[in-house]
């Protein structure tokens, strides 16, 4: 079972990748932001693959992927990072931090799935 | 309306309020760059959220504001008055359109020349619209540019690079090399390079770029990568690229046709810059660089010693080509060799000697530098001395929630140490012996005590919040929501002043949202049906809020036409909720709480407001995990009234102590009722079921260590402790070891192992130090339904 | 279980990850004649990979998985002492 955290400050966005992701028969874990992924990531969730918007409120994408890779069992987890068509810095900046790519909103379900595909092997 | 529009639109109202209110204040202090931020971060939620819709207008417009907010916030532009004037009528714009969109679900016939000229002036600063080439099409109208061969072609088997060569020149097609080189950390970064290359389309050739020198087994740090990869592939250079969109860095792709492989096998090809001069001076401007070539430079190396010693034999071409290849690598090592005119043996010494002479050991890599520590990013309470908007005479501290959160738990563990000191009292009686000194600790306990529960009570007093948060949502939402029904309807708002603290206030949102769009939807008639009813046109939304002792109730009520019990009851009965009994015998109240079950609110009653995939059942789900309760009052013809019931603070919680099995549990008090003992004898047993009575009424009893499984045999003689607790305004006895004192305690969520226990709600430190498991009564109720 | 070690024999299935790197190579440090089996396995990471190409164990079944199978076992068989280069046909 592969399970997915989404974090993102935008209740639509995480609604809608959420239900993307549901119908594909994925498990979702969902987070308002860094701060609160990080809490449930101590908690013991651990997710098979991270997708984190960049820009939020209490901690951005770029610290919270920082701080998660941190985080126990969290090493070698997949972490996407949710930009926009202008963020080409904030791409490389999410790299160096221990992201592994990125996807560019709107994110369209085939895309999204494929992604995943690309990134977690076996998913 | 679709549940995500729904979503959006609610969200988009709380982002807009918050552009309005940034801007605003950002035209009198346009140096802060957190208010730049604030303001570009809602641009630019908003701007990714509505991209899910079919809105290009609205995306378009948010956009260009976006991008002018960047330009602020990167500090290339400075915010002058112009720019916020066409940011506020860009969200102004906005607004309306979504005021459209809530009634029609499509932006205005008008959005596409009314955005546009906006985005024209949002641009304007930036200098103008950005004229739209793309690369990639001019490319692919040219067709594609065949590279020069790269070195590292060696990397491949000459005698396969000549087969495919000329079979590329006989179809004149062409062919993308790939070298993929990663990065030692990329595991950390849960790269998979084997991974991603297993997904190359249409793979022809494989070849692994090994290691310089493998580390001793000893040495070997299996997380670091160490190997890289070389591949043909039919695939086209889009798909590559899409592939290896996130490892730009670490990928090389050319494309060659037949010609070009040809001319390398020959050693016709000109040398390329990068074999020389060029790669020497990268070697010396990185390091991390020099590693990779070097590895490059030993893999091609190593090939080419491949092919000498199994070819036995190597002339010509290829042999031309086998000593082109080694005097690049040598070149990339800093040791030119001379292979101007070279035979097998020669070159077999030469590429020998490099092999053995020119190896980077480990200890050569330099250690990657650790990345900067990320810059502290302390949230900024800024004097608000400057601001001419603030009121005069009161000064306000604007705090970080997080701070009054710590405070709070502080005080928990203040509470905590406070408790200690009457063990302590017992322990110096007791074991020392000494009344003096246990008294003496008394009074200083209860001189601590106060001043711990005035503490307690001023921190509490922070966290409050007036209800008139949670109403302010209200008068905009009926207004529209009205509006668009047809109906007239008037809110009335009471007790706005209540305070509650701000969890209660925030978790109360979405249960009152629904409530009043329940109302609105089902509740009030049209002024037509109303009038023919008797009553006055305009209906009456009444929200009200009163605290009662340490509860707040919060009721809405309409007057509109009252819920039917016999439909309820029909319906419900229908639905299989009820039996036929229950259809005959329930009171009319009863019926009206039917409305709760899960599953009575379905598909035939959603309606575009308020079916938004929750039921009422949902409403008191999400007031009991706060700890509280709903109830709902109905007259046919007159109005509903629905009445939540939450504590004033959800920080503190008082729970009575009682043992099983010699472990102690709290249970919340409020849902307690009493305490009783009755004789072993007393308990009877009704259908499979433990049962008491009291006053006549059959009480249903739980033995709590069962249903937690826990091993535990009353003693047969003894009178039998039984809690009565109310769930849903049923009674149910807990059968216990023993009772305990009530405690006031801090709740802390679970955490570990124990998370995803159900059974409980939290854990609480005890004076004592010991940990207090708080049952969350509901789960435990089931589990011994499930246990039976 | 990707991941099953016995005495000289490691059998690898299904979807090799990285979690499995560190298991495996503390393995094939201690054992002296490893053999490995890679029948069922679908995916090997990048660092079992260079895990079998650093200690160069016995394979001792092919992977029926295509990409492995024809891509990656002769990259595996090349360094350990197979035949070095495989045949594969242009296109």
């Amino acid at each position: 079972m592969t399970t997915v955290m989404l974090v993102d400050d935008s209740a639509t966005m995480l609604m809608s990748l959420k239900s993307i992701l549901t119908k594909a028969g994925y498990t979702v874990e969902t987070a308002g932001h860094g701060k609160e992924a990080m809490d449930k990531l101590s908690k013991g969730v651990k997710p098979n693959l991270i997708i984190s918007d960049v820009n939020m409120p209490q901690m951005d994408g770029i610290t919270f992927v920082r701080e998660a890779r941190k985080a126990p069992g969290m090493r070698f987890t997949p972490m996407l990072m949710l930009t926009t068509e202008s963020e080409q810095t904030k791409r490389n900046e999410a790299k160096t931090a221990g992201a592994t790519g990125w996807l560019v909103k709107p994110v369209a379900p085939d895309q999204l799935l494929g992604v995943i595909k690309q990134v977690v092997p076996g998913a | 309306m679709n549940p995500l529009l729904a979503q959006f639109l609610a969200e988009a109202a709380d982002l807009l309020s918050q552009v309005d209110e940034g801007l605003l204040e950002l035209e009198r202090d346009p140096s802060d760059p957190e208010l730049v931020n604030e303001v570009f971060r809602a641009a630019h939620t908003f701007k990714g959220s509505s991209g899910l819709f079919d809105f290009p207008e609205l995306t378009r417009l948010t956009h260009a504001a976006e991008d002018l907010l960047d330009a602020v916030r990167s500090g290339k532009l400075s915010l002058d008055s112009g720019m916020t004037d066409d940011l506020l009528a860009a969200f102004d714009l906005i607004r309306g359109w979504l005021a459209h969109v809530t009634t029609h679900e499509r932006l205005p016939a008008t959005a596409g020349p009314a955005g546009q000229s906006l985005i024209v002036k949002l641009r304007g600063p930036l200098g103008g619209e950005q004229a739209t080439v793309n690369p990639d099409v001019a490319a692919a109208l040219a067709g594609p540019v065949i590279d020069r061969a790269p070195d590292w072609l060696a990397l491949f088997d000459p005698e396969w690079l000549e087969k495919t060569a000329t079979w590329l020149s006989s179809t004149s097609a062409t062919m993308r090399f790939v070298r993929f080189t990663p990065d030692q950390g990329c595991f950390f970064r849960a790269e998979d390079p084997l991974h991603l290359v297993s997904q190359v389309p249409a793979l022809a050739k494989l070849d692994l770029i090994q290691p310089f020198e493998w580390p001793p087994a000893e040495e070997y740090d299996e997380y670091a990568c160490l190997i890289g990869f070389a591949l043909a592939t039919r695939a086209a250079r889009g798909e590559l690229d899409y592939l290896f969109r996130y490892v730009p860095d670490q990928i090389e792709i050319v494309e060659l046709n037949g010609d070009a492989i040809h001319r390398y096998v020959a050693g016709e090809e000109p040398p390329q810059p990068r074999a020389d001069e060029a790669v020497v001076a990268a070697v010396a401007q990185s390091h991390t660089e020099n590693l990779e070539l070097a590895r490059d430079a030993h893999a091609i190396l190593a090939a080419a010693q491949r092919s000498l010693a199994l070819e036995g034999s190597v002339s010509g071409v290829r042999l031309s080509a086998v000593a082109r290849s080694v005097a690049a690598a040598a070149a990339a090592l800093g040791v030119p060799v001379d292979t101007a005119d070279p035979d097998v043996e020669t070159l077999k010494a030469q590429v020998a000697n490099l092999l053995t002479e020119v190896r980077p050991t480990p200890a050569d890599a330099p250690p990657t530098p650790p990345p900067p520590p990320p810059a502290e990013r302390a949230p900024v309470d800024r004097g608000r001395a400057d601001d001419p908007g603030g009121q005069v005479g009161t000064r306000i501290l604007k705090v970080d929630q997080e701070k009054v959160d710590h405070l709070m738990e502080l005080v928990g563990e203040l509470n905590v140490a406070k408790n200690g000191l009457t063990f302590l009292a017992d322990a110096a009686e007791e074991e020392f012996g000494s009344r003096v000194l246990s008294r003496r600790i008394k009074d200083q306990y209860s001189g601590l005590h106060r001043i711990a529960e005035e503490l307690q009570a001023a921190v509490m007093d922070v966290r409050m919040l007036p209800l008139s948060v949670a109403f302010s949502r209200f008068p905009r939402l009926i207004r529209d929501l009205s509006r668009r029904l047809g109906k007239t309807v008037e809110l009335v708002t009471e007790g706005e002043d209540t305070m509650a603290d701000k969890d209660v206030i925030e978790a109360l949102g979405d249960p009152l949202v629904h409530l009043v769009r329940n109302s609105l939807d089902h509740g009030i008639e049209t002024s037509a049906d109303r009038e023919v009813a008797g009553k006055p046109p305009a209906a009456r939304i009444t929200l009200t809020a009163v605290a009662d002792g340490d509860a707040v109730i919060v009721e809405i009520a309409d007057d509109g036409r009252g819920i039917d019990p016999a439909k309820v009851k029909h319906k419900a009965y229908e639905k299989g909720l009820i039996s036929e009994e229950e259809l005959e015998t329930l009171t009319d109240s009863d019926a009206v709480d039917l409305v709760f079950r899960p599953g009575f609110s379905t598909a035939d009653q959603v309606s575009d407001l308020s079916g938004r995939g929750v039921g009422m059942d949902a409403v008191r789900a999400s007031v009991e995990k706060l700890g509280g309760a709903v109830t709902m009052r109905s007259q046919l013809g007159r109005g509903t009234s629905t009445r939540l019931r939450l504590p004033l603070s959800m920080a503190v919680t008082q729970v009575m102590v009682v043992s099983v099995a010699g472990q102690r549990f709290g249970i919340p008090v409020d849902l307690v009722v009493e305490t009783v003992r009755v004789p072993s004898a007393e308990l009877g047993r009704v259908l499979h079921q433990d049962v008491v009575v009291l006053r006549g009424e059959v009480v249903p009893v739980i033995d709590l260590a069962r249903a937690l499984d826990m091993p535990w045999t009353p003693d047969p003689a003894a009178d039998r402790a039984i809690l009565i607790v109310s769930m849903h305004g049923q009674r149910v006895g807990l059968l216990v070891e023993q009772f305990h004192r009530e405690v006031d305690v801090i709740l802390k969520p679970m955490e570990g192992l124990l998370a995803y226990a159900d059974e409980f709600s939290g854990t609480a430190l005890l004076g004592d130090g010991l940990v207090l498991l708080v049952l969350n009564m509901k789960e435990v109720l089931s589990l011994a339904a499930r246990a039976q | 279980m990707p991941l099953e070690l016995s005495e000289t024999t490691a059998t690898l299935s299904d979807v090799v990850t990285v979690d499995e790197v560190e298991p495996l190579v503390a393995w094939l440090r201690i054992t002296s004649k490893p053999k490995v089996n890679l029948r069922r396995c679908n995916h090997l990471h990048t660092g079992a990979l260079q895990a079998l190409l650093l200690f160069q164990p016995r394979i001792t079944s092919s992977p029926t998985d295509a990409f492995l199978a024809t891509q990656v076992l002769p990259l595996l068989r090349g360094s350990s002492g197979g035949p070095v280069l495989p045949e594969s046909e242009p296109p």
